[in-house]
Order: C-alpha cells, then structure tokens, then sequence
C-alpha cells in the first residue's frame, strides 16, 4: 500500500502532466495562467509539507516556505494579468 | 561543558533546530529561496514592461522537454525523501540505493537540460538575444549549478549514510526541486 511519500510523488507527477497539457486546453491566457500557477502552488505545498518534511516543523518554518511560493507566484500571475488587461 | 549538556541544552541554533538535518542548510535554503525569488520577480516585471519580446522568446523554448524534466525532477525527490526515511529506520543500505536514484536522476535532469541548451544554441539563441533570453539563460544556469551542487551534497552523505546527513543532503535536493516547481510554468508557460 502506498505510502504518504509515494501518494506525493503521484500527485507531483500528475498536476505535472497536467501542467504540460493546460496550454493547450486552456486557450484563455488569464484563466490558463491562473490555473499553471495553482497547480505550481498545490506541487510546491506537497514537496515542502512532504519531502521537505516541514509537515512536522513548527509553524513558522511551513509559512515561511508557503509564503514564498505563494508570493512568487502572485506576483507572477499579477504581472501577467496586467499584460493581458492593458 | 560535556557533550551530553550541550546536546541537552541544544546547539545554539535557536528555533533552527526545530528543522530536519543541520540548522546550517536552513540558512542556506532561506538564502537562495530569496535569491531565486527575486530573480524571478526581476523576470516576471521585465515581462510586463517587454511584453511582445518575452512572447517571443518564451515561443522559441521547448517546453516538452522543460515537463519532462520536471517529472525527472520530482522523482529524484521522491527518491530523497525515501532515502531520508530508509536513514531514520537505520537501513543504510536502502538509504544508499535511494541516494544513488536521486543523484542519477539530477544527472539526467542536467543532460537534458544541456540537450535543451544546445537545441537553442544551434538555433543562434544566446545570453544577449534579448532581455528574455538574458534573463532566462541566468536563471535557468543559476538553477542547474543548484542541481550539480546538490548532487555532490548527496554523494557527499551518501557515504555514510547518516540519519543527519542524508536529512541534510535531501533538505538541500527538495530546495532544488521547490525552486524548478515553481520557475517552470513562470518561464516557459505563463503567458
């Protein structure tokens, strides 16, 4: 039976998949980017909580590592909202 | 002050201890998590201010095998994730095996990209291409001296296989890892 680490790894390969796949599925750039970066957000919480096994780490060390992957990639998605809105 | 007192009273790393492996790679991780961080900030401002060129360049990489090598990628951390938990339960060897998955894999995932960079070079591609090209080949070049470092960190604790080191080694890998995870879609697929 597959544990915690394995499920990850499964997860990490499927939302990667699907990354590859979103481009061309999703022609609208600003739902099409939002949803690469959730997906970026989801792989990056799953490899930090997990590998990284910050799960288990006070709260300060999970925000930390959550908030930075939250920030780059809002800040990503803002920028790329601004191009298409102008 | 014998050891034992100092193993009680901690190593003076403060709430640094609290994390798997030696507090010093944390300081390491937090360091170049700001420094990729502001590096793909630079990247995603220049996009907006040179839209049409960003475009243009993003068009001209090769995505497919950018994926593939985030497959690659996440299984070399699964592989040092599994070789963190073989450590802690003292299977040494299962631990060893699991390094040398993780480190084949970073080897592949440099052959690839490598691949990818001859691909664009052939094509005339270069650092001074343009703003997005500069910005790609530093960011995408600072990442892949990431992956060698990591490498020889986890051949380095391999060796001895070591609850403290292998959690070390792997804390350091899934950095490497988080920081791909997150670059990719930045670089090659947000549009």
């Amino acid at each position: 039976m597959p544990g915690r680490l394995d499920i990850t790894w499964l997860v990490l390969i499927g939302l990667a998949l699907a990354t590859i796949l979103v481009p061309q599925l999703v022609p609208r750039p600003l739902l099409g980017d939002a949803l690469l970066l959730i997906f970026a957000v989801t792989k990056g919480r799953r490899i930090a909580l997990d590998f990284m096994d910050l799960r288990a780490a006070p709260a300060l060390w999970r925000g930390l590592v959550s908030a930075w992957i939250l920030i780059v990639v809002l800040v990503a998605w803002l920028a790329s909202a601004v191009v298409v809105l102008i | 002050m014998s050891a034992a007192d100092c193993e009680q009273q901690g190593t003076g790393w403060g709430i640094l201890e609290d994390l798997p492996g030696d507090p010093m790679i944390w300081v390491l991780i937090f360091s170049e998590l700001v420094a990729f961080g502001l590096l793909l900030g630079a990247f995603v401002v220049a996009r907006a201010i040179h839209p049409v060129v960003f475009a243009a360049g993003q068009a001209a990489l090769n995505a497919n095998l950018a994926g593939l090598n985030t497959i690659v990628l996440v299984t070399s951390g699964w592989a040092a994730a599994r070789a963190t938990r073989s450590a802690r339960a003292s299977e040494k060897r299962a631990s060893r095996r699991w390094l040398l998955i993780a480190m084949a894999l970073g080897g592949l995932f440099i052959a690839i990209k490598l691949t990818e960079y001859a691909e664009e070079i052939g094509r005339g591609i270069g650092l001074e291409t343009s703003p997005f090209f500069t910005l790609y080949f530093l960011l995408t070049g600072f990442h892949l001296l990431h992956v060698g470092l990591g490498i020889i960190i986890l051949a380095v604790v391999c060796r001895r296989a070591e609850i403290s080191g292998v959690e070390t080694g792997a804390a350091f890998w899934h950095m490497v890892d988080l920081v791909w995870i997150v670059m990719f879609p930045i670089l090659y697929l947000v549009r």
